[in-house]
């Protein structure tokens, strides 16, 4: 098993036999079991160790690992942070290119732009951004995620209420093609520059990412343009030791966070849109009840003693919380505008002004996603709809209802419908509904868990209606689009023939949801897969 | 009761590792950006995700199932390890996981099935079993005694200045003496009965060696009357202070005794403005934490129970996330020297990276070690010191030993000879 001795040998001399090895101890560091759909049932039955882990440190060297995957017919994985299970082997004799030695950053201050190779990481751009005055969104996936993997997949934070989805932020990009060829996007088609996205003729980006990305089926992008935007000139000031390490926001009065209590879920959701057509604001978000919890907790112990509670329980139908930051981006008086055009907003919709630190761990720059494991050991998101707010809240509230009869193993969230925001001004809302669970395998019924997320939710979404955005990496292909009549599985496997016809950029990927439910007993094909959706 | 370094009391911690890497990169809080981004020195060494604590936890939990074996790849990644602990802090801000002990235990288990430790490992323990420390010598371990340094016969402290300090680096013993003197500190020594702490068997995983030593020591000090124990080496303090108590399977508060470094002391005095420096030292120097001293410097907390759905732990545990190492005494000591400009390196406090010689890697991998100081030097260089400092003897060797070999002319000192100069 492995690769063939010549195959190796050629990735050997690409990038030196330091920086390969097929060494199957330091193999097992890469058998999944990471980051977003750890301890699904994917993670657990289908990832395997690689046969190899290569190295490149240039896109001349990703480039020829490729065209010797090609050559040989050899499965290979592209992997940054490797921080999501999606994006680990899921075939025997694999070649896995870890892209960590790719971190080149560049700041082009005068167009707002960096400049990234897939290795850099979003606290490292978000502290080189800061520093120039500029800022990026670091997503809910975590600081500790690539820039490049994470801007051509998804990225979602508060902070998009103004900074746009990662989608408007994808500038030019440097993409090896599945067989090794290098396609240049946007500007860097015609010059050394990659400030243009689109550039001339079609945009790629749509190929490249479309409303979610290929996690690794498409080749290797090598290096991405991204948009930086303004941010205030103050900076902000690390301060604390370690668990309590926060951002401190400066004296000057030029960003300030804000928890407003509503009396309704209804309010909350009307003063969401109403903030953004007043166009105030830099960060938008409703706080889920569990996340309140886990900010208070010094530990797991701290949380369950809390969350076992009946002001828990209750906690859900009386308390609505919206998170607000403003950034005086220009001037002090900027904030002071926005706050009493906040304010107004608030207090027409019967608001009280909570109280809350100056200060940032969570969002600006340290997004510790990890912190979603602590209460079960296991958490996954499923849904992730991007919609009309109103159609958001509508899906999380229905899920939730739907709920119960997966609880256990699903851990009880007391009917907790989701977390959700606007992102643009308004113009898009976004849910995210959160599960946790005991992952440990002797539970009855731990199969459950993967019915819900795989199964239950995108059949609902399609139901329902919903456009379900993110789910290709927890919903069959056979069910992501068909709520609006195009399927996107036809889609991706006409490109996916046209660019990659041996399927060797990390199958099967992304059709491993497919494959795994087609290979377990709980699943009624019946009901989900084989159903006519054109009779509704 | 409990063993602390059973590696079956661990497969949670292996499994539920969910490969975030808070074990490798800095607090993203203070990330200072790409180039010194990274705390873990092996997985910034080796780079290939095995050599990431991340990977070590996978790796071991490969290892109790049977899905792999030993092999000399395996014991590299085990052995190639300071134990810094930046992992552990890293992985307690956000999952209270414990991927510092896990290492420990497997070195443990390695050693318990024939595998572990290096051979150079082995060599340093028969030194130590044979002559009582580390390097074989058999010279007077209190040759550092001179006639200035007064030693009391009776003190309710003793001076434990470990074996670098009593044999290599001599000058940090002999300044601790004058200082401990100028603050009129009465302090004693163990006599005939100093000897090896024990940290280099501990570290590398021959529990039982280390044990011995440990009781062997603790009745020694014992034998002195003395309640406090002052060190002025890094891992003398945290053998005294946390791996006996682990070891033994007890709190450090009920060892009997209190284990304090010497810039605890004097930091104490120059708050209370007890001790004073007359002397200027014009110099830009930053200060380099001592893994052992600082976010390893906690007490030793036993913890016994059981672990129930969700994970939940009954009792709940008390955990050792690096909050209250020791970080502030040396610098309050520094910034009141006059004329010493302090500057902080990227990486500091809990982040801070390992000079390269801990964990029995000095011994073993001295490349690799050597690499790692080197690494660390070159942060000097980048916030335009002249000078380092640190507050154990084996920083201070590794940093000066880089820093000739590599042209670097950095200055490389112990606070100890800051603080003597200076007063």
């Amino acid at each position: 098993m492995g690769i063939p001795q010549e195959a190796y040998q050629a990735i050997e001399d690409i990038v030196g036999s330091q920086y390969v090895t097929d060494d199957q101890v330091i193999a097992q560091a890469y058998v999944g079991r990471l980051g977003h759909g750890k301890d699904t049932g994917i993670d657990l039955d289908m990832n395997v160790p690689p046969a190899v882990i290569a190295m490149p440190r240039t896109t001349k060297e990703v480039q020829g690992i490729l065209k010797i995957a090609h050559r040989y017919k050899i499965n290979y994985v592209p992997a940054s942070s490797f921080w999501i299970s999606h994006c680990a082997p899921k075939k025997p004799d694999s070649i896995l290119l870890d892209l960590k030695r790719m971190n080149d950053l560049t700041i082009d201050e005068e167009n707002m732009c960096a400049i990234c190779e897939p290795g850099v990481i979003f606290s490292q751009l978000q502290e080189e951004a800061i520093k120039r005055g500029m800022y990026t969104t670091t997503p809910g996936g975590g600081s500790q995620v690539s820039v490049v993997a994470n801007h051509i997949n998804w990225g979602l934070s508060p902070l998009n209420y103004r900074n746009g989805v990662p989608g408007r932020r994808v500038l030019a990009a440097e993409w090896v093609l599945p067989d090794g060829e290098l396609l240049k996007t946007g500007s860097l088609s015609m010059q050394d520059d990659p400030f243009w996205g689109e550039g001339p003729g079609p945009d790629l980006r749509g190929l490249l990412r479309g409303w979610i990305g290929w996690f690794g089926a498409m080749g290797v992008v090598t290096k991405l343009a991204v948009k930086l935007l303004p941010f205030h000139d103050e900076g902000l000031t690390p301060v604390g030791i370690t668990p309590h390490t926060t951002l401190q926001f400066p004296e000057k009065k030029r960003i300030r966070w804000y928890n407003w209590s509503l009396p309704k879920r209804d309010d909350l959701v009307e003063c969401m849109y109403d903030i953004g057509k007043a166009e105030i604001g830099a960060a938008l978000t409703k706080v889920p009840i569990q996340w309140r919890y886990i900010a208070k907790a010094g530990c797991r112990e701290d949380f369950w003693e809390g969350w076992n509670t009946q002001e828990a329980r209750d906690s859900l139908g009386n308390m609505h919380i919206c998170r607000v930051m403003l950034v005086g981006y220009t001037s002090e008086e900027q904030l002071e505008y926005e706050e009493r055009v906040l304010t107004d907003i608030m207090e027409s919709y019967g608001g009280k002004l909570g109280r809350t630190r100056q200060s940032d761990n969570s969002w600006i720059k340290n997004a510790d996603s990890a912190t979603m494991w602590m209460m079960t050991g296991a958490y996954t998101s499923v849904q992730v709809t991007v919609d009309t707010l109103d159609c958001g809240v509508k899906g999380g509230e229905g899920l939730a209802r739907e709920k119960p009869a997966f609880t256990p193993p699903l851990m009880d969230d007391y009917g907790e419908p989701g977390w959700f925001q606007v992102s643009e001004l308004g113009h898009m809302g976004y849910i995210e509904f959160l599960q946790y669970w005991d992952p440990n395998p002797d539970q009855e019924n731990l199969y459950k868990k993967d019915e819900w997320n795989y199964i239950k939710v995108p059949t609902l979404d399609a139901e329902w209606g919903m456009f379900n955005a993110f789910n290709i990496y927890a919903s069959p292909m056979n069910l992501t689009g068909k709520a609006y009549g195009p399927e996107c599985r036809k889609w991706f496997e006409k490109v996916k023939a046209e660019f990659d016809p041996d399927k060797l950029s990390n199958n099967p990927i992304p059709w491993d949801v497919d494959k795994y439910v087609d290979q377990v007993d709980w699943v009624n094909k019946e009901d989900y897969i084989d159903r006519d959706w054109s009779k509704g | 009761m409990k063993d602390n370094y059973d590696i079956n009391n661990y497969t949670y911690d292996m499994d539920r590792c969910i490969g975030c890497k808070g074990c490798v990169w800095v607090d993203h809080v203070y990330m200072s950006g790409v180039r010194y981004g990274v705390k873990c020195p092996s997985n910034a060494y080796k780079l290939f995700d095995g050599y990431a604590p991340m990977g070590r936890l996978k790796i071991g939990k490969a290892l109790m199932e049977g899905t792999i074996d030993y092999t000399p790849e395996y014991l590299d990644i085990m052995y190639m390890c300071q134990q810094c602990g930046a992992c552990d802090v890293g992985c307690k801000r956000n999952l209270d996981l414990e991927p510092f002990t896990v290492l420990e235990s497997l070195r443990v288990k390695a050693v318990k099935d024939g595998q572990g430790p290096m051979p150079a490992h082995k060599t340093v323990a028969q030194n130590i079993a044979d002559k009582g420390n580390r390097y074989g010598a058999s010279e007077d371990r209190l040759g550092w005694i001179t006639d200035d340094i007064s030693v009391g016969d009776k003190a309710d402290m003793v001076y434990f200045p470990g074996c670098s300090a009593s044999y290599v680096e001599k000058g940090i013993a002999q300044a601790t003496g004058k200082i401990l003197n100028k603050a009129g500190i009465n302090f004693m020594t163990m006599g005939d009965n100093d000897s090896c702490c024990g940290h280099p068997v501990a570290t590398c995983g021959m529990l039982d060696e280390a044990k011995a030593i440990a009781r062997k020591n603790i009745d020694n000090l014992k034998a002195t009357g003395a309640k406090i124990l002052v060190t002025s080496c890094a891992e003398c303090y945290n053998t005294w202070k946390v791996i006996y108590p682990k070891m033994l399977s007890k709190n450090t508060s009920d060892m009997g005794y209190e284990v304090v470094h010497l810039v605890e002391l004097i930091s104490r005095l120059v708050n209370e403005g007890k001790f004073e420096f007359s002397k200027p030292m014009n110099m830009r120097a930053t200060y380099h934490d001592p893994c052992r001293l600082a976010r390893q410097g906690e007490p030793w907390v036993e913890w016994e129970g059981t672990r129930g759905k969700y994970g939940i732990l009954e009792p709940k545990k008390e955990y050792r996330r690096g909050t209250f190492g020791c970080y502030q005494p040396p610098r309050d000591i520094l910034n009141n020297i006059p004329g010493l400009d302090m500057v902080e390196m990227p990486r500091m406090k809990e982040n801070a990276f390992c000079c390269g010689a801990g964990g029995g890697v000095m011994d073993a991998y001295p490349d690799f070690a050597k690499w790692a100081a080197k690494e660390r030097l070159t942060e000097v260089q980048s916030v335009a010191a002249e000078a380092v400092i640190s507050a154990c003897p084996y920083c201070k060797k590794v940093f000066n030993e880089a820093s000739k070999e590599n042209n670097m002319n950095i200055k490389v000192y112990d606070i100890t000879e800051i603080i003597l100069a200076c007063m």
